[in-house]
């Protein structure tokens, strides 16, 4: 994950998604790896996020859910939500609280 | 970066009337088999094992695999379904093909009716090729799981192409040889090249889906293609023109091609990083493990093993359960719940994701039910293969017991997902701050 903002802000970013669960995988975007990155640039909020499969019947819900989520948190913000393919989503993306997850523990 | 585009689902009224169609024909299907137990000690050819037959093979698989297609192509594919009309329309023919061909194969009713319904399956699968077909062009590339469902579905529309001559010959009898020599012909299309690719083509990509795993390479999938339909099309033209006795050849292609595929699974999901598996997957697995007695049962169907007529007619019948009622039902049943209530979830609480904090799509169905449906199951397909194989209605009728109570099980969360209504849900509170 990358990030063009403040930590701070960053990390609220990242819990905020955190609230938004894949439904087949039971696990949030975040530690699923899903996105790739946060960017301010001015009043604008940017984040690029990726799917598990490229055709993935979710790809609307949740780039809505994203830019929902975010438009509430921080409403003074604009925020633009792009879907990206590459780098392609692999397992090493998950993080280790996902994995920790993954494997039920 | 390459921006992507957003989802391709298509409505859920061309998807979900398709679950609901295939969940009554399984209770259906169950019930006639409550009444048929008398059916399994002869030969194959009887109309109530035919009225069976094509139940199972198309208001319950077919008709189930036709809904979940639509859903699924555009996962498979990456691209919209090319028409939702043809997909509905396809449904109808479908639907009255199913309902009066089982009516007339039940009654022996071999007139105008069985006609009708032969037209209207035949109207079906022009549609659902059509639209397959068109999708995969729309597809951004030419993958080897489009290979295996386009390929399919043009097998399904032959297998139909072949049952309408055989309806037809009914009447006005102009087939040179009789009856059952292209109903092996009709029956081995439908299976090895309308189901078996199918599933393949959608197994190959979903179970890896669903297990988190990656592929290394797709050869082995490219292997399983070009065996299975060489062995298919070796058989046909050996069957219709030949007549020689290289039948196990062939066979050995197509089951060399399972086996392909089983490899492509095996070492697939060796990188998988889910490990807990759901009982939709475990039922999943169990179905790939029961696909083992028909490829044992091929050879002896398909090679002149001298054995005691009565024997030999047990193994046929034995033959046409473990694929019909014993790798195509179980999958069914393992994979309904992995589509399913992911497809209902999307459609009710897609616009609620993000807002409000949403139950799962595993929070929607009852997994004691569906525990229970997976063990009677097994119960009831074990008894039935033995009870044909004995002889014994007893058995077969407890067999035939526990594919009811499956089927009733199976509806019952099927139905519960269908009228699934979206709860009062709470908003996300962040912190102790609600926003």
């Amino acid at each position: 994950m990358e990030t063009q903002v403040s930590e701070d802000f960053g990390n609220e970013v990242f819990e905020t998604l955190k609230y938004i669960i894949d439904p087949e995988v039971g696990i949030n975007i975040v530690d699923l790896g899903l996105i790739y990155s946060v960017s301010l640039d001015g009043d604008v909020l940017e984040i690029e996020l990726t799917l598990t499969t490229p055709g993935c019947p979710m790809s609307g819900t949740i780039t809505t859910a994203t830019e929902q989520i975010l438009l509430k948190r921080f409403p003074n913000l604009d925020v633009k939500v792009n879907l990206v393919w590459s780098p392609p989503w692999s397992t090493e993306m998950i993080t280790e609280e996902g994995m920790r997850q993954l494997e039920g523990k | 970066m390459s921006t992507a585009t957003t989802s391709n689902s298509p409505g859920k009224w061309v998807v979900l009337p398709h679950y609901a169609f295939a969940a009554l024909a399984f209770v259906a299907l169950s019930i006639l088999l409550l009444f048929s137990t008398d059916a399994f000690s002869g030969h194959y050819f009887h109309p109530k094992l035919l009225t069976l037959t094509h139940v199972a093979a198309l208001g319950w698989a077919t008709m189930l695999i036709f809904g979940a297609l639509y859903q699924l192509l555009p996962v498979v594919l990456d691209c919209k379904l090319y028409s939702e009309k043809l997909a509905t329309i396809a449904f109808g023919f479908l639907g009255i093909g199913t309902i009066l061909l089982a009516w007339c194969f039940w009654n022996f009713e071999l007139g105008h009716v069985m006609h009708i319904a032969a037209c209207s399956l035949v109207i079906s699968f022009i549609l659902f090729n059509i639209n397959v077909i068109q999708t995969a062009r729309l597809a951004p590339k030419w993958t080897i799981e489009s290979d295996f469902i386009v390929t399919s579905a043009i097998w399904l529309l032959v297998t139909g192409i072949v049952g309408l001559i055989m309806v037809l010959n009914f009447t006005m009898a102009f087939l040179p040889v009789e009856h059952t020599h292209y109903l092996k012909l009709h029956a081995h299309i439908g299976m090895a090249g309308w189901f078996l690719l199918l599933i393949i083509g959608v197994g190959s990509k979903l179970i890896p889906m669903f297990l988190l795993a990656h592929a290394e390479s797709t050869k082995k999938l490219n292997w399983s293609y070009n065996l299975i339909n060489a062995g298919l099309v070796f058989f046909i033209f050996d069957h219709l023109f030949f007549h020689t006795a290289l039948l196990p050849v062939y066979a050995v292609l197509v089951v060399a091609g399972i086996l392909s595929f089983m490899v492509f699974i095996y070492e697939t999901s060796k990188t998988r990083q889910r490990h807990d598996m759901d009982l939709g997957m475990k039922q999943t697995f169990v179905a790939l493990a029961l696909l083992l007695l028909p490829i044992v049962l091929v050879f002896i169907v398909s090679s002149q093993v001298a054995l005691p007529q009565q024997l030999l007619s047990a193994v046929y019948l034995v033959y046409g359960i473990s694929v019909f009622l014993g790798f195509i039902s179980a999958i069914i049943l393992g994979q309904t719940f992995k589509t399913l209530p992911f497809i209902v979830w999307m459609h009710a609480y897609e616009d609620y994701v993000g807002r409000f904090k949403t139950p799962l799509p595993k929070d929607l169905y009852n997994h004691a039910i569906q525990r229970w449906q997976n063990y009677s199951y097994l119960f009831g397909y074990l008894l039935l293969v033995t009870g044909v194989l004995l002889n014994n209605q007893q058995i077969i009728l407890a067999g035939a017991i526990g594919f009811t109570i499956t089927s009733l099980l199976y509806t019952a969360n099927v139905f519960q997902l269908l009228l699934h209504k979206v709860q009062e849900l709470k908003p996300f509170s962040y912190g102790n701050a609600s926003v």
